[in-house]
């Protein structure tokens, strides 16, 4: 098993060439143009049109990858009408307001880019040219850590861990619903990647997953919430002292028919096994079908003897005792709740907005409220990235 | 000073024991009995009545009883309404709790937590209490500090802060540590033998029964299509059924058309209607019966219509049909569903 | 054991043996040997070991 060394520099770092990101942007076609905004951490911004954000990484070679702390980059695009993809949802953050305890981005220094489409840009080209000068961005923004000091390094490795400890393995889901729903693995969409597959434990942590996946807001993980996943970095961090961290096993979500869906399950469980699990925890991206992608997966688990933890975010109307899972299975008796996607957060004026002024139901980005946390980006994500959860009352 | 009304069965209100269950509703002058204790820990509330009514008299005239416990309530204009404390008491939690849950201002019913007529109180508020009489002195200052809580319009914390059971609302926090700390948590837990879960499903799980060997069993007929004797002689609701019917069959072999129909309201029933086999296959059981495939069939059929009906009273018809099978011999069940 | 034409309702609520049955309107079919059939596959069901929540269609489907 290979050995990743993820080295962190300060923000500090951070230089933003304008006429360098503009060149990247200019060399695609089906972009029109890219405005570049710097915003600092708690200022009374409200960013709509979120496609992704990156943390800036720069791999160095040597198992080493330099990383920004405290920066993000987010992609902003609106989609010409006349194509607009099906599932779209909005997908925005507010860095001060209620909205800002919501999602991790209101305690960093954020790069916006707002992408113009070309003209006659489809849809497809327009997201490929955009994921593809985005992580070119948050590359080049990384290239000053070339010459200076790291402030820490981690070294994410393996080692012995004694026979007695619990082996838990992490089967993360991620979802392809075809281009513009799609998560990416080593560029490749996941319904292609031969999943599911055990992969390098660390990998999630180097950017192997990227994401592409633009419905549902609040319920996926954009890139940076795997560079930084919280699951994988606690299972290292627990490797050797409460569990031995058996591997990661990558599952797409939304397998597409019944036979596909239970298929996938046992064989996510057999990977499980053959990594030497006693347990698992599975993780979920997106909502509708992917959460019985999940809980088939929990059963197949249970079934070969993998106990499981599941994690998946409630769809709960706020009014109403009806419990909001949008699956499950009786053997699904542990499971961590994300927070409650359907929960309002109070309205709030932003001073000011980026990434397009009017929400994708019209509404005025700056009256809009009260907003949904599903349209809040990642702030339910299923990996456990965040502590958002809800409780009965 | 806020207004409230007391709720109390008529044990509690001092109108005598089980040979008063069947008192009608009735009014009775400021607080009473353990009301005395709760209006004594109250702060700015005053109670101003008590409403009083046999435990049997709701039971036997739900609709009828709640409607005339609801006009003496109102006739006191009320902004908080208390039931209870019913402890134990399945009769009166559930008049409590529906009580509390109709009475259209803000109240709260007590009882004890596996009180079955605890989800009937819907959104309302209830407070957890001891399942006997004994858990009188404990009951009341909580109640009185709810109640007080409710009457200053104070917005209300978690069930844990304000001691009160969860209705079933989700609501969001942050919690002190991640969902995948916690989810290591939760599963190494659940490794070392404690299983815990922060979403309920709301459904129970439990091991499939051991196969049986039917030849030498007997065998129920059980069903939520709604089906009853031919005119509905008990009336059972065509939605929101409030309980079920256990029919003898005195030995018949068909349900026949004409003598037997079904009363939902959730599915077409002509079908049913022209031959209830199709909904509870009695022909066909007896004749199975008769080959010796089945050892016996039980003598009565149980039913109920399943439309419209909230989670939690199917769940109390389920838990008290098996019960009353299981106390009767019965080892296997056929349960139609539509 | 329950004989319903939803079993994903069933499977959710916790059923154990469960038999699809052909409609809503129907659960054991329309004609008399159609009911026949029905209830055995029931009665058969309940004779056998199973699973938590398992649904046996009509026909036995092999893979």
């Amino acid at each position: 098993m290979s050995v990743l060394e993820l080295a962190s520099f300060p923000a500090e770092l951070l230089r933003v060439d304008v006429s360098a990101i503009d060149a990247l942007a200019g060399a695609e076609d089906a972009l029109g143009g890219v405005t570049v905004d710097v915003v600092e951490p708690g200022e009374p911004v409200r960013i709509t049109h979120i496609l992704d954000a990156v943390e800036p990484r720069l791999r160095v070679g040597g198992g080493r990858t330099n990383r920004i702390d405290g920066v993000a980059v987010l992609s902003c695009v609106d989609f010409p009408g006349e194509e607009r993809p099906l599932h779209e949802q909005e997908a925005f953050v507010d860095l001060a307001g209620p909205g800002a305890a919501f999602t991790p981005f209101s305690s960093l220094t954020n790069v916006v880019l707002t992408f113009v489409p070309g003209a006659d840009a489809r849809h497809v080209e327009l997201d490929r040219s955009v994921r593809r000068v985005t992580l070119a961005v948050a590359e080049l923004l990384a290239e000053p850590t070339h010459d200076a000091e790291p402030r820490d390094v981690e070294r994410f490795e393996l080692g012995p861990a004694a026979d007695a400890l619990p082996a838990v393995a992490a089967l993360v889901q991620l979802s392809d619903l075809g281009q513009l729903y799609t998560v990416y693995v080593d560029s490749v969409p996941a319904g292609e990647a031969g999943l599911p597959r055990a992969v390098e434990p660390a990998a999630l942590l180097d950017t192997a997953v990227t994401c592409g996946e633009y419905h549902w807001a609040a319920l996926r993980n954009p890139t940076l919430f795997l560079q930084r996943s919280s699951l994988v970095r606690a299972l290292f961090q627990e490797h050797g002292k409460r569990l031995r961290f058996a591997g990661l096993v990558l599952m797409r979500g939304y397998e597409q028919t019944a036979e596909d869906k239970q298929g996938a399950a046992e064989r996510a469980a057999g990977l499980a096994v053959e990594l030497g699990a006693g347990g698992a925890i599975i993780t979920t991206d997106g909502g509708g079908n992917s959460h019985t992608d999940t809980m088939l997966t929990c059963r197949a688990c249970e079934r070969v003897g993998v106990r499981t933890a599941v994690i998946v975010a409630e769809m709960a109307d706020p009014d109403s005792t009806n419990p909001g899972l949008t699956d499950w299975v009786p053997e699904a008796d542990c499971i961590v709740s994300s927070g409650n996607a359907e929960e309002l957060v109070p309205a709030w004026r932003p001073e000011r907005v980026l990434g397009g002024d009017a929400l994708l139901d019209g509404t005025s980005a700056q009256e809009a409220g009260p907003i949904p946390v599903r349209n809040y980006l990642g702030a339910t994500n299923q990996t456990g990235h965040l502590t958002l959860r809800a409780t009965t009352w | 000073m806020v207004r409230a009304v007391h709720y109390l069965n008529q044990f509690f209100a001092g109108l005598g024991g089980e040979e008063a269950a069947s008192t009608p509703p009735t009014r009775i002058e400021g607080a009473v009995g353990p009301g005395r204790g709760l209006a004594a820990a109250l702060e700015g509330v005053e109670i101003v009545a008590t409403v009083a009514c046999g435990d049997d008299f709701f039971a036997e005239h739900e609709e009828e009883a709640l409607a005339e416990i609801l006009q003496l309530v109102e006739a006191e204009g009320p902004e908080l309404i208390v039931a209870g404390p019913a402890f134990g008491s399945g009769r009166y939690g559930y008049a409590c709790a529906r009580v509390v849950a109709s009475a259209g201002v803000p109240g709260l019913a007590a009882m004890h937590e596996e009180n079955p007529g605890r989800g009937a109180a819907g959104a309302a508020l209830v407070v957890p209490t001891g399942s006997s009489v004994a858990g009188m002195r404990d009951a009341l200052p909580r109640m009185a500090r709810l109640a007080s809580a409710l009457a200053a319009g104070r917005e209300l914390g978690s069930p844990d802060e304000d001691g009160y059971l969860p209705r079933g609302f989700r609501r969001n926090h942050l919690a002190e540590r991640t969902g995948a700390e916690r989810a290591i948590e939760l599963l190494l837990a659940k490794l070392a033998g404690t299983t815990r879960t922060e979403v309920d499903a709301g459904f129970d799980r439990v091991e499939p029964p051991a196969p049986v060997t039917l030849a030498a069993a007997t065998l129920a007929l059980v069903t939520e299509a709604g089906c009853v004797p031919q005119g509905n002689p008990d009336r059972l609701p065509s939605i929101r059924a409030a309980g079920w019917l256990r029919y003898e069959l005195g030995g018949e072999t068909s349900l026949a058309t004409g003598r037997y129909e079904s009363v939902h309201g959730g599915f077409d029933v002509t079908l049913g209607n022209e031959d209830p086999n199709r909904l509870v296959p009695l022909d066909t059981v007896r004749e199975l019966e008769g080959e010796g495939r089945v050892g016996r069939l039980h003598e009565a059929f149980y039913t109920t219509t399943g439309n419209g009906t909230p989670v939690a009273a199917s769940t109390r018809f389920g838990q008290e049909i098996a019960e009353d099978l299981r106390a009767r011999g019965v080892e296997a069940v056929l349960l139609s569903g539509t | 054991m329950f004989v319903t034409s939803l079993p994903t309702i069933a499977t959710m609520i916790g059923a154990n043996r469960i038999v699809r049955g052909p409609a809503i309107t129907h659960p054991f079919g329309l004609s008399p040997e159609e009911r026949r059939r029905i209830v055995e596959r029931a009665l058969a069901m309940l004779e056998s070991d199973v699973e938590p929540n398992t649904v046996w269609e009509l026909e036995e489907v092999s893979r």
